[in-house]
C-alpha cells in the first residue's frame, strides 16, 4: 500500500504545474475569458509536449501512460484553469481507445493523440454544455449500447456561449439514456474519472486562494480567518476536497491497475464526491472572500464557472449516487 | 499509486483470517459486568497468539508488527466481527505512552500486565472544568516527602470501574495558573494505583443507559514519586503522546465495523429477509449511495494517512479528517437504520437501539467535532489562533 504518486508521476505533475504558473495565470485566464477565446499559443506548447496523447496507445501516436498520469495533468489544468480544449480531447480519446472498434482506433487516435483532432464527449439525453464540443471536432455521445462517434461536420454539435469563456462549449441534443455502466471497455469510467481530477484541481485551487485570503483580510480588528465560523467552514472545504480526492486517486488507479470489475463502481464515487464538492467548495469560496469575491476582478468566478460545468459533466452527483446505490446491494450481499 | 498488498503482507493477512476463523468468540453475554470480563477472555485469547499488541516492539512482548501491519490487523477483527480487546486503553494509550516516556521500572512493572490483560487502564484527562480545554485541569498534586497528595475530581472515567491502573493528569504548578494563560505548564502526568485509599469510581449513567463511564473522586490519595512519568511539570507532552495514539490503528477497525453495519443495512434494506425492499425508495437509495461513498473514503484515507506517517514521519490532515468525518458518518447510518429498520430500532433492548443511542457520543468522545475542526483549521490550514 502507496497511497501516493510515484516519482515519475510526481514529475509529471511538478512539470505540469510549473508551466501552467507561468503559462495559465489568472492574468492570461482572464484575456482568454474576456476575449472567449482559447489560447491557441499555449495549446500548441502543450501539444508539442505530447500532453493530449498521453493516455493514448503507442500505437496510435500517443505516450501509452495511464489514467493516472492523464488525471494529474488534468488537475492541474484545472488548478490553472486552462483555457485550451485539452479536457474534451483527452476524454475523447479514452472513449475511443477503451470502448470503440479498431477502425475507429485507426481513424480518430492518431489525430486526437496529437491534438490536431479536437473531441468532445457526452451522455445522450443530457444537455449540458459540452467542452470542446463544436462542428470542427470529433464528438462522442457515449450511450449504454457504446459510444456513438459523430465526425468533424456531422453538426450534432450547436455552439453555445457557456458561462465558462475560458473555452468553447458547445450543446449536443441526442435522445437516449445515460447509461448504468461505464461504457463497453471501460472508456466512459476512465473519462469520468478525469473530469473529476480536473474539478479535484479546480477545487484545491479555491481552497488554498480562500485561506491566503481569510488569514489576510481584516475585520474587527483582526485576521476574518480566525473567526470560528471561517474556519470551520474552511476546514468543510478541505474535508470536501480531500475526500474527492482519495476517491479519484484510488479510481484512476483501480483504471491502470486494479481489479477491472471494480471500475465503474470507484469512478461513480469518484464522480459524486467531486461533483457535490464542486458546487460547496467553489461557492464557499466566493462566500469567505465576502463583496470582493462577487466581483469580475477578483479571479474567483473563473473557478467557480468551469467548477459549475465539470460538476454536471458526464453525470452529476445525483446521477453518480443511483449508481452507487446499485452497486451497494450486491456488494452487501456477498458480505453477509 | 499501489493499493495493494505486499506477498509478505498478504500472508499476513491470510494468517489472521484463518486464525480469527478458528478462534472466533462466542456471542456476547447481556450483562455489562459479564461483557467485560468476555472482552477480557478474548484478550487473552489474543495474548497466547501473540495478537494482543501486534503493534508493540518485540521488547515489549509486543509483535513488532508495522503500522501497515498493525493496520490489517484491526482491519481483520473487525470484519472478523470480533471485539476490541478488553483494555483498549492499555494497549493502544496507556502502553505506548509508557514506552516513549516511561522509567524502566514502569515499563517493567506495567506493561506485561496490560498485554496479557490481568490489569487495565481508565484515562482521567476530563474534569467538570476542564473538558475541551482539557489544560485547565483543577486536581491538585502537592508534594510531600516521597510521596504526592492528589485532590480533586475527574469525570468522563470510561472503564474506571474495571481499572486498576488510571493515566492521571493533575496540577503540581501554582493553582493559579489553571484559567491563565499559562495553564499547561504546571501540569504532571501520574499513574495513578485505582486501589489507593481515597480514591472513588461513581458510575454515570450513559444515555444507553448503562453506565459506561464514571466520575472519579480523589481524597487526599498518595500517589509515589516513581508514579510520575516524563517529569514534574512535563503532563502536558506526555499527555499529547497519549492523545496522538488515541486515533492510531483504531481508524481501521471503525472503518471496517461501519462497512460491515451499511452491509447489514443495505441488505435490510434491498429486502434480504422478507421485508421491503426500501431501496427502491429513491430516498432511502441516495441515504445509503451517500453512506457508501464516505465509508469507502474513510477506508482510503486511513490508508493515505497511514503512507503519510510512513513517508514523513508524522501524520498528514487524515487524522482529524478522519475522525470527524467517521462520527458524522456513523451518526447518519444509525439514522437512516431507524428508517430502515423502522420500530426495532426505537425499542429498548434492541441492538439497533442501542446504535442509535450509543453513535450521539461519538462526536464528542476523544475530543467533540467542533474541536476537530479548530485543529484542521489551525494545524493544517494554518488559520490564526484568535
Ligand atoms: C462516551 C464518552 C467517553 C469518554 N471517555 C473519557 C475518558 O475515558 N477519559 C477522559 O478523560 N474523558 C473522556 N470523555 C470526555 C471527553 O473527552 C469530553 O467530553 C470532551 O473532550 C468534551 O468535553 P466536555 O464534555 O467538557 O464538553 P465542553 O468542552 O464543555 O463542550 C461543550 C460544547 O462546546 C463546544 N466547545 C468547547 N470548546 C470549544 C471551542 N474552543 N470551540 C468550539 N466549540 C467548543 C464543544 O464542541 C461542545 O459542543 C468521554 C466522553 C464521552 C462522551
Amino acid at each position: 500500500m502507496r497511497f501516493e504518486l510515484s516519482e515519475d508521476q510526481q514529475e509529471i505533475q511538478r512539470t505540469a504545474r510549473e508551466l501552467l504558473a507561468e503559462r495559465s495565470s489568472f492574468t492570461q485566464v482572464r484575456a482568454a475569458g474576456e476575449a472567449r477565446r482559447e489560447d491557441d499559443a499555449l495549446w500548441a506548447e502543450l501539444r508539442d509536449l505530447g500532453w493530449p496523447g498521453i493516455a493514448v496507445d503507442e500505437a496510435h501516436g500517443g505516450s501509452g501512460l495511464g489514467v493516472i498520469e492523464l488525471a494529474a495533468i488534468a488537475e492541474e489544468l484545472g488548478r490553472a484553469v486552462a483555457p485550451v480544449p485539452f479536457l474534451g480531447t483527452a476524454l475523447a480519446g479514452l472513449v475511443v481507445q477503451h470502448d470503440a472498434s479498431d477502425g475507429d482506433r485507426e481513424r480518430w487516435l492518431p489525430g486526437l493523440a496529437s491534438g490536431e483532432l479536437r473531441g468532445a464527449v457526452t451522455l445522450p439525453g443530457d444537455a449540458v454544455p459540452v467542452p470542446g464540443a463544436s462542428d470542427e471536432g470529433l464528438v462522442v455521445v457515449a450511450g449504454a449500447d457504446g459510444p456513438q462517434l459523430h465526425a468533424p461536420g456531422s453538426g450534432v454539435a450547436v455552439a453555445v456561449d457557456a458561462i465558462d469563456p475560458t473555452r468553447g462549449h458547445g450543446r449536443v441534443t441526442v435522445a437516449g439514456a445515460a447509461p448504468r455502466d461505464g461504457g463497453p471497455g471501460g472508456g466512459l469510467d476512465r473519462a469520468t474519472i478525469v473530469v473529476a481530477a480536473e474539478l479535484v484541481g479546480v477545487l484545491q485551487r479555491a481552497l488554498e486562494a480562500t485561506v491566503d485570503y481569510v488569514k489576510d483580510r481584516k475585520q474587527f480588528g483582526v485576521p476574518v480567518g480566525s473567526f470560528q465560523a471561517v474556519k470551520h467552514e474552511a476546514a468543510q472545504m478541505l474535508r470536501d476536497v480531500e475526500v474527492a480526492k482519495v476517491l479519484v486517486a484510488n479510481a484512476a488507479w483501480v483504471a491502470d491497475a486494479g481489479d477491472q470489475a471494480k471500475l465503474s463502481e470507484a469512478a461513480a464515487l469518484a464522480k459524486a464526491a467531486a461533483s457535490a464538492a464542486g458546487r460547496r467548495v467553489s461557492a464557499q469560496a466566493i462566500q469567505l472572500h465576502g463583496g470582493i469575491g462577487f466581483t469580475w476582478e477578483a479571479d474567483l468566478h473563473w473557478l467557480f464557472k468551469r467548477a459549475q460545468i465539470d460538476a454536471v459533466l458526464l453525470g452529476g452527483a445525483g446521477h453518480h449516487r443511483q449508481r452507487i446505490a446499485r452497486y451497494a446491494v450486491p456488494r452487501a450481499a456477498a458480505a453477509v | 499509486m499501489d493499493l495493494t498488498f505486499t506477498p509478505e503482507q498478504t500472508a499476513f493477512q491470510e494468517e489472521l483470517r484463518t486464525w480469527f476463523a478458528a478462534n472466533r468468540p462466542t456471542d456476547p453475554p447481556d450483562d455489562e459486568d459479564a461483557a467485560y470480563q468476555w472482552r477480557r477472555q478474548w484478550q487473552k485469547t489474543l495474548h497466547g497468539a501473540g495478537l494482543a499488541g501486534v503493534h508493540w516492539p518485540k521488547e515489549y512482548g509486543g509483535r513488532g508488527a508495522t503500522l501497515s501491519e498493525t493496520a490489517i490487523f484491526f482491519e481483520e477483527l473487525g470484519r472478523a466481527g470480533a471485539p476490541l480487546p478488553a483494555d483498549v486503553l492499555g494497549l493502544l494509550l496507556a502502553g505506548p505512552t509508557l514506552m516513549v516516556w516511561g522509567s524502566q521500572e514502569q515499563k517493567d512493572r506495567l506493561l506485561p500486565t496490560i498485554l496479557d490483560a490481568e490489569e487495565s487502564w481508565c484515562q482521567g484527562f476530563s474534569e467538570p472544568d476542564a473538558g475541551s480545554d482539557f489544560g485547565a485541569v483543577k486536581t491538585r498534586a502537592v508534594k510531600d516527602g516521597d510521596d504526592w497528595v492528589v485532590t480533586g475530581q475527574k469525570v468522563w472515567t470510561s472503564g474506571a470501574q474495571y481499572a486498576k491502573w488510571c493515566m492521571l493528569v493533575a496540577r503540581t504548578g501554582d493553582p493559579a495558573e489553571a484559567g491563565g494563560p499559562a495553564k499547561h505548564k504546571g501540569l504532571t502526568y501520574f499513574v495513578l494505583d485505582m486501589e489507593s485509599p481515597g480514591v472513588e469510581v461513581r458510575p454515570l449513567v450513559q444515555i444507553t443507559g448503562s453506565p459506561e463511564f464514571n466520575e472519579l473522586f480523589l481524597d487526599e490519595v498518595r500517589i509515589p514519586d516513581s508514579a510520575v512519568v516524563g517529569g514534574v511539570g512535563n503532563g502536558w507532552k506526555v499527555a499529547l503522546t497519549t492523545l496522538m495514539n488515541e486515533r492510531a490503528g483504531l481508524a481501521f477497525f471503525l472503518q471496517v465495523r461501519l462497512r460491515q453495519q451499511l452491509d447489514a443495512l443495505v441488505d435490510r434494506a434491498a429486502g434480504a429477509g422478507g421485508t421491503d425492499g426500501v431501496i427502491d425508495d429513491p430516498v432511502v437509495a441516495d441515504k445509503i449511495a451517500d453512506l457508501h461513498l464516505r465509508t469507502e473514503a474513510l477506508r482510503l484515507l486511513a490508508w493515505k494517512g497511514l503512507t503519510a506517517i510512513e513517508r514523513y514521519g508524522q501524520p498528514g490532515p487524515e487524522g482529524s479528517l478522519g475522525k470527524w468525518l467517521w462520527s458524522e458518518t456513523n451518526q447518519q447510518l444509525v439514522e437512516v437504520a431507524a428508517d430502515v429498520f423502522g420500530s426495532e430500532a426505537l425499542i429498548d433492548g434492541e441492538p439497533w437501539a442501542y446504535e442509535l443511542l450509543r453513535a450521539r457520543g461519538n462526536s464528542i468522545e476523544g475530543g467533540t467535532t467542533e474541536i476537530q475542526k479548530n485543529i484542521v483549521a489551525e494545524r493544517v490550514l494554518g488559520l490564526p489562533r484568535v
